[in-house]
């Protein structure tokens, strides 16, 4: 049989020299056709409006336990720091840098509610920049971590050495600006006991300061910044050092002090004595001390819960008005005379 | 990105990074790279077979509908809302009163994982809103990504301070065992996510584009209906049939009547 056009030239050639014909088509595979096996999901209004039904539905009483929960804290913050320097004294900066001044001074504080132990003490620094950059990197964590860095000080500068080219131990701003209030609380003539032990994250005592590590040359001379420490108690129980070290987040933020392990009544009188000797005037920082209970949350804070709150809220009122849309102009989904270009007469897409 | 901008206004812009250093360099090597490639690779709009019906899809493309500068300003400014939404709100709840029953404050590293992980939450769910067509792969990368943060933090956390300095623990001992963290968390992803559902669910329904026309017929099941694919390519080319723009598309899509012709 005559075959015409290509098959014919094809039928001869395969006749005269039967040659295989390699073809340069990839293997088919579903991944590389782009034919895997997928769901396609789109935001159809019964999707959309049972998403947002569903957060509202878990936020709200998320919202409501959150709220409810820091509730239940009892705080009392009071400032002291204005009120703490005499009236004699009308430049604060100098008052408190003389070191001849007396620093004592006494505030009453007022239980609102009944508070439940352990009570926790803080100190709260307004304006105070804990996270300057510059600030963060003046320490030196080996040398904290044991005693065969101590000469590990080059990013503590200018709190590195002494004058004398001794070696301070620990170096750096962080530690030489360490806050160095001190309160002292009593009830009704009867000292309340401060308990300092388990203030500091349990990795910060165990792993990042030694306990081979003592303090040494430390706010010796030149400008004195904080609090000296006991030269014959290693770093892993210095707690307020260790407490301070761990650096804040943003410029206001309280540190632990201690825990109170007594109850509180209401309407109890505390008083507090307090060494008012850490220099926040000369920046207009200001100092406040805080007795916080605490909750399965954490302390007092109402944002969580008022912000579950208006989020699922705000959720559900999407949802109502979805509801409402969809039931208001119902129309067929996938309807093509709802495209763009057939509502607009010059018939652009888009 | 934006949050670690944001954040230098609450540190004096000296410099001080919100987050520890590894975190930032990995950030886009692991935590959001792999989800991106498989939503470029594998992300399909409308099916090749869909593609081939409704060739007017082309015109998307000659016309620019998906690449426009407002477009574009339009991601950025979704981005730019959302870091600002997780930052603001990790702010709020979480300084400075205690972060746990245990009476402890929250430091700059506490803080700093958990707006990480917030972020890295946001970016994974944001991406899988966005895509269309979900394979496995494509969960594996959304879900694994989410899921490797959590493991990268619990594996550096593990080595000694000395490598991972402010990381040290940092999930295990402050983040993990506090409600908050976890409260926290879940917050910020939804309320980061809520603008741009509910603006995806608006253009979805009452503005749709032409591949999303073509998602809900899909979805409605008309496109095995011959004829009502017929109608709607004819209703798409029934304004362009005269004037300068049917011919500059007749110029553009010979392919398109050629199609027709074969059928």
């Amino acid at each position: 049989m005559v075959m015409e056009g290509k098959d014919g030239t094809i039928e001869s050639s395969s006749a005269s020299a039967p040659t295989k014909k390699k073809s340069k088509k990839p293997k088919y595979s579903r991944f590389t056709q782009q034919e895997l096996p997928a769901c396609k999901p789109i935001l159809t209004p019964g999707w959309v409006i049972t998403a947002f039904i569903l957060v509202g539905i878990v936020f709200i009483p998320i919202g409501l336990v959150s709220l409810f929960a820091s509730e239940q804290v009892v705080e009392v913050v009071d400032r002291y720091d204005e009120d703490c320097v005499p009236s004699t004294f009308s430049n604060k900066t100098e008052y408190i840098i003389n070191s001849k001044t007396n620093k004592t001074c006494i505030r009453i504080l007022t239980v609102p509610k009944k508070m439940i132990s352990p009570i926790y003490i803080y100190y709260q620094l307004d304006n105070f920049y804990q996270n300057h950059r510059r600030y963060v990197k003046s320490r030196s964590d080996k040398q904290l971590r044991s005693k065969q860095y101590e000469k590990e000080i080059k990013d503590c500068q200018p709190e590195d050495e002494t004058e004398h080219k001794f070696t301070i131990i620990p170096c750096g701003l962080i530690a030489w600006s360490l806050f160095n209030d001190t309160y002292g609380f009593s009830l009704k003539n009867e000292t309340l006991r401060v308990n300092k032990k388990g203030i500091a994250w349990k990795s910060d005592q165990e792993e990042k300061f030694g306990s081979d590590v003592y303090p040494k040359n430390f706010q010796m001379d030149g400008w004195i910044g904080g609090k000296k420490l006991n030269e014959s108690i290693p770093l892993s129980k210095q707690y307020d050092l260790i407490v301070w070290m761990r650096t804040a987040a943003l410029p206001t933020f309280r540190k632990l002090y201690g825990k109170i392990e007594v109850d509180l009544e209401a309407n109890q009188n505390i008083t507090v004595e307090i060494q008012n000797n850490y220099n926040t005037y000369q920046f207009g920082g200001k100092k406040k001390l805080v007795l916080s209970t605490t909750s399965w949350i954490g302390g007092k804070n109402d944002f969580l819960g008022i912000a579950y709150l208006t989020v699922g809220g705000l959720c559900l009122f999407l949802a109502i008005s979805f509801i409402i849309l969809y039931v208001v102009k119902p129309r067929p989904l996938g309807d093509p005379s709802f495209l763009s270009w057939n509502r607009n007469p010059v018939g652009h897409l888009n | 990105g934006f949050t670690v901008f944001l954040y230098e206004a609450n540190a004096s812009f000296s410099g001080q990074p919100a987050y520890n250093d590894w975190f930032l360099s990995l950030y886009n090597v692991f935590f959001t790279s792999l989800p991106v490639i498989a939503m470029g690779v594998f992300d399909q709009d409308v099916s090749a077979r869909f593609c081939l019906k409704f060739p007017l899809l082309y015109q998307e493309g000659v016309q620019n509908v998906l690449f426009r500068w407002r477009r574009i300003f339009g991601w950025m400014f979704n981005g730019v809302c959302q870091a600002i939404i997780i930052f603001f709100f990790c702010t709020k709840a979480v300084e400075p009163q205690a972060f746990n029953n245990d009476g402890k404050v929250a430091g700059l590293d506490i803080f700093g994982a958990t707006m990480y992980t917030c972020v890295v939450w946001a970016v994974n769910c944001q991406m899988a809103l966005a895509i269309s067509y979900f394979t496995l792969i494509q969960h594996l990368f959304i879900w694994g990504g989410i899921a490797l943060w959590y493991l990268f933090l619990l594996a550096y956390g593990a080595m000694p301070p000395s490598i991972s300095t402010t990381a040290y623990k940092v999930f295990v001992e402050s983040l993990a065992p506090s409600p908050s963290f976890w409260l926290v968390t879940l917050f910020v992803v939804i309320s980061a996510l809520v603008p741009y559902f509910s603006y995806s669910a608006i253009r979805m329904r009452f503005f749709p584009m032409y591949h999303n026309m073509i998602q809900w017929i899909r979805h409605e099941g008309h496109c095995d209906d011959p004829e009502y694919c017929n109608m709607v390519r004819q209703r798409s080319i029934r304004s362009t049939t005269v004037g300068f723009t049917a011919r500059s598309m007749a110029r553009n899509n010979c392919l398109e009547d050629g199609i027709y012709d074969h059928r």
